[in-house]
């Protein structure tokens, strides 16, 4: 469904260039839960700019169903940490704005068609925001009005009304407090299972990667080459997760299990090779 | 010593006679300077006493300018009077400035939002901004006359660029995320310039305004006093060579309060239309 094919990414930084990405090919199929981590500058974040299409690699291509991605658009969901919804709407008119840019102009909203077809939005995004576990009297509340999970739940529901083929969110839930975190991980995990929609999750966070994917991808950079090059991160890891039904399979021994195993990989070899070798 | 303190906490009364005493004091030592001038002088005019003052706010306010147009009538004495002519004249190019300012704020957005846009306009602008606006005042009355058109342009070519680079450095410091989840919900480039980007600033931008009224009406005075033969501060410049200040200071009252109401209201209505923007 998306396909990265060999993509390298590095920016310039003066008249050297930083790589950030080396040669990474990564295809998710539909129906899929992906999680990405990796450290601070792993490119992780840069994995995601390329999915959006906000960034086009330095070489390779990434491909949406067969089509080469170049812009943001509509076939894509995403859900950031931060500034996710728009202040000055209300959290109904959030939620509705994306179906009525598709179906309207900006001068097709002044017609009586609009205000017709608005009322069923409003219906649906009502729904849609029950589903998410809002009140009814939260739609009309602004989005600095609401706790930081409300708004991530807000967020989500103003991605998943116009029916995106792949939902991305960018540690969407790292801001919150762990209780909050873990009610926003289950109901995600609902959401996906009731929906069967394809899902790529970044994430700095190997539990809640662990806990979420049903495939968690770990990307990490090796260490400098003898050459003093800077080398890009690549998939260190690529790994099919058990299924994380049952409340507490997060104080399973087999999770802790995961969790220490993912979180190993992750560590670069080469640095504790070294360190022996020069022992 | 409480003065000092950055912690303490004024009672009510305390604040409500501190925050007037500048006011009582200026006034007071007027009254009393105007009373010490009139008895060494007592046809001085440089201090006009308080009556004077009031004579002379009646006399511009409430008396026709010509003795023909005098009816009965208040409203006809109002309408008819020399403040009331003045203030139409001014007013009229105050607001038509004013809205000029709007299409320079959309502008500055289409600056920022749009790259090809901001590569053609905003090199140019930066170097316009920096003309002062008085320095071309004799060729905007050279190329323009000096009728009412120079006197626009001269606030225009004031006050424009300001707010464009204001819009433009407002519509850059809206967050990335807000336009890639515009474009995600399906959003045309359109519908994220004004449904996302400009509504969301648009509270900001009527505040840039409202910061640069003083502007507006500063270009305003310079271009009335230099050419004009009506408007509010044509009639300061004229009452000066007769030193009448029993006109001026009233009018500059007058024209302090004029702006001050223009403010409260632009504040007013921000609040009113922007119910979520928690800034003013």
């Amino acid at each position: 469904m998306l396909r990265f094919e060999n993509v390298s990414v590095s920016y310039p930084i003066g008249k050297s260039s930083r790589q950030v990405l080396d040669c990474l090919d990564l295809d998710i199929e539909p129906g899929e839960f992906v999680t990405v981590i990796g450290q601070t500058g792993s490119g992780k974040t840069t994995l995601l700019r390329l999915a959006l299409g906000q960034e086009m690699p330095t070489s390779g291509r990434v491909f949406m169903e067969g089509e080469e991605i170049r812009e943001p658009d509509r076939h894509r969901g995403y859900v950031p940490q931060k500034y996710s919804l728009f202040p000055d709407k209300t959290v109904l008119d959030n939620v509705t704005f994306g179906l009525e840019v598709q179906r309207f102009s900006l001068f097709g909203r002044v017609t009586p068609a609009f205000f017709r077809a608005r009322r069923r939005y409003r219906q649906e995004a009502l729904e849609q925001l029950a589903r998410m576990g809002l009140r009814r009297s939260d739609a009309s509340k602004y989005p600095d009005q609401l706790s930081g999970g409300m708004q991530q739940r807000v967020a989500i529901a103003q991605a998943l009304i116009t029916r995106p083929r792949i939902l991305l969110m960018d540690e969407a839930f790292s801001a919150l407090d762990p209780n909050t975190r873990g009610g926003m991980q289950d109901l995600l995990l609902d959401l996906w299972r009731a929906t069967g929609m394809t899902i790529l999750f970044v994430t700095h966070n190997i539990a809640e990667a662990v806990y979420l994917g049903t495939r968690v991808v770990a990307l990490a950079r090796d260490l400098e080459s003898p050459g003093g090059e800077q080398m890009g991160s690549h998939i260190v890891l690529d790994m099919r997760m058990p299924d994380s039904a049952g409340r507490h399979y997060k104080q399973s021994a087999e999770f802790a299990r995961l969790v220490k195993y993912v979180e190993e990989a992750m560590e670069p070899p080469r640095q504790t090779d070294q360190l022996a070798a020069a022992v | 010593m409480t003065l000092w303190k950055i912690n303490a906490e004024p009672g009510r009364t305390m604040t409500w006679f501190l925050s007037w005493f500048l006011f009582a004091s200026g006034i007071a030592l007027y009254v009393y300077t105007a009373h010490k001038r009139h008895l060494e002088n007592p046809d001085d005019k440089v201090v006009p006493t308080f009556r004077q003052l009031t004579d002379g706010f009646y006399n511009a306010a409430f008396k026709p300018e010509a003795d023909e147009n005098s009816g009965p009538g208040l409203w006809q004495r109002i309408s008819g009077s020399m403040l009331f002519h003045d203030t139409v004249a001014s007013g009229r190019r105050f607001f038509i400035a004013f809205a000029l300012l709007f299409p320079a704020a959309v502008l500055g957005l289409h600056i920022g939002v749009f790259p090809y846009i901001g590569a053609f306009f905003l090199r140019f602008i930066l170097f316009f901004d920096k003309i002062i606006a008085l320095s071309v005042l004799p060729i905007l009355f050279i190329a323009f006359g000096i009728d009412e058109l120079s006197k626009i342009m001269l606030i225009v070519i004031g006050v424009t660029p300001t707010i464009i680079l204001d819009s433009f450095n407002l519509s850059k410091g809206v967050p990335k995320e807000q336009i890639v989840k515009g474009f995600t919900l399906g959003a045309g480039n359109f519908d994220i310039a004004y449904l996302v980007m400009l509504k969301q600033i648009f509270p900001r931008i009527l505040n840039s305004i409202r910061i640069n009224l003083k502007s507006v009406a500063l270009f305003l005075f310079a271009g009335e006093m230099i050419a004009s033969d009506d408007g509010l501060a044509y009639r300061i410049a004229l009452m000066r060579r007769h030193m009448g200040m029993d006109t001026i200071i009233p009018y500059v009252l007058w024209v302090a309060l004029l702006l001050f109401l223009v403010d409260l209201t632009m504040r007013f209505l921000n609040r009113r239309l922007h119910p979520w923007f928690r800034e003013i």
